[in-house]
């Protein structure tokens, strides 16, 4: 089916498309100088010295735990709310993912006190997830760790541009790294992509060792004459990311810091013309909504029902949206907690619904979308008693 | 030389896009949707329909697929993979992936720089769960006698195809022979899009395991809730994201249309090589003529017969004729990373050919001019 408003919608410009012909035409695609360009312009616009270009945001959680050393034995502490990669990657280093519950059911983020009763003597380290793009505090989450000896992987791949500090550091840049990723939804997108911030140059240089199998030098390296052989050093892996993505990535972080600007202008008017809708509660607060960077549109409905029907209701106007289920609803993940034990992330996963939301989404379409929810919403508060 | 960091007059290999390659993946970005979806599913049928396999399933690279080809094997911890030295690390590290030993066994020798079947069956012990052989340079390995060991011994076949599109063995392409097959399209490959890869089998639960496991073990992709199919999912295993994307599948796609000829001139730039390198004393061409009609000639491999000039040999093509050559490979068994885990082993076939092997420059708009400078270098290198 076509949906008259599908979830996100790519635009993607002239300029955009003559910047990756202008690459296939030069013929060299294998990871070489657009993508040293593309990691310097994403880690100086993440306020990171370093920035390792990887093929998806789940090689760079996974690099990420593996440059921090994690392994079997640590404990990892999750969020119960999020893409299933966050809890993924501490499993890939033989690590085991704790499950942890977020701030409340409409700040879907870790906050320092869901945090701090799951530490143990085995945690080594915290994902902290930027949920729908809403910066976690991880400020306050660095502090904690550092306290009790304990490292902090940003998981920013909803949340790159979201401001996490009052002196406006960005996402990515407080955590020992930060991991982002560039799939086709999100805000920055090259079809699949990722990388790995940091402000250390060892865990920088280990990512770019092991994104590559462990090799000491790279093609394009021996391309132009350095080194003819190769050591490989340390166990790898192929997530590395090729040049034309890295000329359509380049290309579209000019407009990134617009294309916030634009999700936040339509997160507001839909918040503004929510306000007052009965069975309708908004997530995270104002102030929040001028840090996020706004991947997605989350509203919380009355209960699981009514969330349904909202989803169903719109589907029939030709409305998609989206939801995230809670980790441990999976079966894969049934094992990792009961359900009721987190029941802030259980009750937001339960209740929420995630509207349209694209850099080019337009009044006239958030307003469609918004009488649709008003409609539904109205109808099922008229069946209640 | 190496220190200024020049690029070779004649180099290694020389992608070249077409223009309706190009204009493929413009169209595919202008279309908006990038992640797996229909030119992805295009691109598998139209793959698999050429190589007479069931199932292709396109993945983000060949390490990928291989991973995937393992797991399907049943690899886990504590169980043993029998695998070439001879090769790309991924070949091995795979292996390591599902928690699984790789287990090298030595090549043929520097004539045939496969797989000895013999050297595999001797490997063969209770914690074997699956061979990998490498169709190397494009030529095929040992795979009648391997599918035959294998099956006598319950054990599963996997074929790391990297080199190896649209090669036979009586009649049947290589990549359909074993369980499953693992291609790649990395930029300097024959079918290339930059990076990318593939796992093509007959088997239904393999193509079945590998979609799941390619994209986290989601029950649903982005592309069927767009579309209306399901609007949620459940996690049903540990998966990776190993996607390819539209765009590489557009490009994969209308490259795969050329695919056959690309080979054909090769095979004619590999026969003219084979003529004039094959009389130089002190050289070795692998492989016998007869070989190259079945083989995809995706790289031109040449040894020299004494180890001690190979070096000489090299930087004399590099440096004083500006033609740049390669290693394929280092010994996987003599890196850092694999003498820590399994100490120090012996392979002499292995090492010899990875001490005295040059890959030298082959791409289909190699000019007759091009392969006489390359020709000549060697006969001034090794007189």
């Amino acid at each position: 089916m076509a949906w008259q408003i599908p979830l996100t919608e790519l635009t993607i410009g002239e300029d955009d498309v003559a910047a990756v012909v202008q690459c296939l035409e030069e013929g060299w695609l294998t990871m070489g100088p657009r993508v040293d360009e593309f990691e310097q312009g994403v880690a100086a616009f993440c306020g990171t010295p370093h920035g390792a270009a990887v093929n998806c945001g789940t090689a760079a959680l996974h690099l990420a735990c593996r440059a921090l050393g994690l392994g079997p034995g640590d404990e990892v502490i999750v969020p119960a709310l999020t893409f299933v990669a966050s809890v993924n990657a501490p499993r890939y280093v033989g690590a085991t993912p704790v499950l942890c519950d977020t701030a409340s059911p409409t700040d879907m983020n870790l906050s320092v006190e869901s945090v701090e009763p799951q530490i143990t003597d085995r945690t080594r380290a915290v994902i902290a997830v930027h949920f729908c793009g809403y910066p976690a505090d991880v400020v306050g989450l660095r502090e904690l760790c550092d306290s009790r000896g304990i490292m902090l992987i940003e998981d920013a791949a909803q949340g790159i541009g979201a401001v996490v500090s009052e002196d406006g550091r960005k996402a990515g840049s407080v955590g020992q790294a930060g991991c982002l990723s560039f799939f086709s939804k999100k805000q920055l997108f090259v079809g699949e992509g990722g990388m790995v911030l940091t402000s250390d140059e060892e865990i920088d240089k280990k990512v770019r060792l092991l994104r590559s199998h462990g090799m000491s030098a790279s093609t394009w390296d021996r391309h132009r004459g350095y080194g003819y052989s190769y050591d490989v050093v340390d166990v790898g892996y192929n997530f590395r990311l090729d040049e034309p993505r890295a000329a359509l990535g380049l290309s579209r972080l000019g407009k990134l810091q617009t294309g916030i600007e634009a999700r936040r202008r339509t997160v507001k008017l839909y918040r503004e013309l929510l306000a007052d809708v009965p069975g309708v509660e908004l997530t995270w607060s104002d102030e929040q909504v001028e840090r996020s960077s706004h991947f997605a549109f989350p509203i919380l409905l009355d209960d699981a029902e009514a969330c349904d029907a909202v989803r169903t209701g719109l589907a029939d106007r030709g409305i998609q949206t989206t939801r995230y289920p809670v980790i441990h609803g999976f079966s894969e993940y049934r094992r990792l907690a009961p359900m009721g034990s987190l029941p802030f992330s259980e009750t937001a996963a339960a209740r929420h619904c995630a509207l349209p939301l694209s850099a080019s989404t337009i009044e006239t379409e958030v307003e469609q979308v918004v009488e649709a929810v008003k409609s539904v919403a109205s109808t099922l508060a008229g069946a209640r008693p | 030389m190496p220190a200024t960091g020049t690029f070779p007059e004649i180099p290694l290999f020389d992608l070249r896009l077409a223009p309706e390659d190009i204009e493929a993946g413009a169209e595919t970005l202008r279309s908006g949707w990038l992640t797996l979806g229909p030119r992805t599913q295009a691109f598998e049928e139209a793959f698999a329909a050429q190589l007479g396999a069931r199932h292709a399933v396109a993945v983000s690279s060949c390490t990928a697929a291989l991973h995937l080809a393992y797991l399907a094997a049943g690899v886990g911890p504590g169980d043993e993979v029998i695998v070439p030295s001879f090769t790309m690390a991924a070949t091995a590290s795979a292996v390591l992936y599902c928690g699984g030993t790789p287990v090298f066994a030595d090549i043929l020798g520097r004539h045939d720089l496969s797989i000895d079947p013999a050297k595999v069956e001797a490997r063969i012990g209770p914690k074997t769960k699956a061979v990998c052989v490498v169709h190397f340079a494009g030529y095929p390995g040992k795979i009648a006698e391997l599918r035959d060991l294998c099956d006598r011994h319950g054990l599963a076949l996997i074929e790391d195809v990297a080199h190896a599109p649209s090669a036979t063995v009586d009649g049947r392409k290589l990549g359909t022979w074993g369980m499953a097959g693992a291609f790649s399209f990395f930029s300097n490959k024959i079918l290339s899009s930059g990076e990318g890869g593939l796992l093509a089998t007959d088997d239904d639960a393999v193509a079945e395991l590998a979609r799941s496991l390619r994209s986290q073990a989601m029950t649903s992709g982005t592309w069927s809730r767009h579309t209306g199919a399901t609007s949620t999912y459940d996690v049903v295993g540990l998966g990776f994201n190993y996607r390819i994307d539209e765009m590489h599948s557009a490009l994969l796609l209308s490259r795969l249309a050329r695919l056959e000829a690309d080979i054909e001139r090769r095979r004619e730039l590999t026969r003219t090589y084979r003529r004039e390198l094959g009389r130089i004393d002190g050289l070795i061409v692998p492989y016998r003529d007869e070989e190259v009609e079945y083989s995809s000639c995706y790289v031109f491999p040449v040894l020299v017969e004494d180890k001690d000039r190979w070096e000489h040999v090299r930087d004399f093509l590099r440096n004083e004729r500006g033609i740049q050559t390669s290693l394929f490979y280092p010994a996987v068994h003599r890196f850092s990373a694999y003498v820590e885990r399994r100490g120090e082993q012996s392979l002499p076939h292995t090492e010899l050919a990875s001490e005295t092997e040059l890959t030298i420059p082959m791409f289909p708009h190699m000019t007759a001019e091009q392969q006489e400078r390359v020709v000549t270098a060697f006969e001034e290198a090794l007189a």
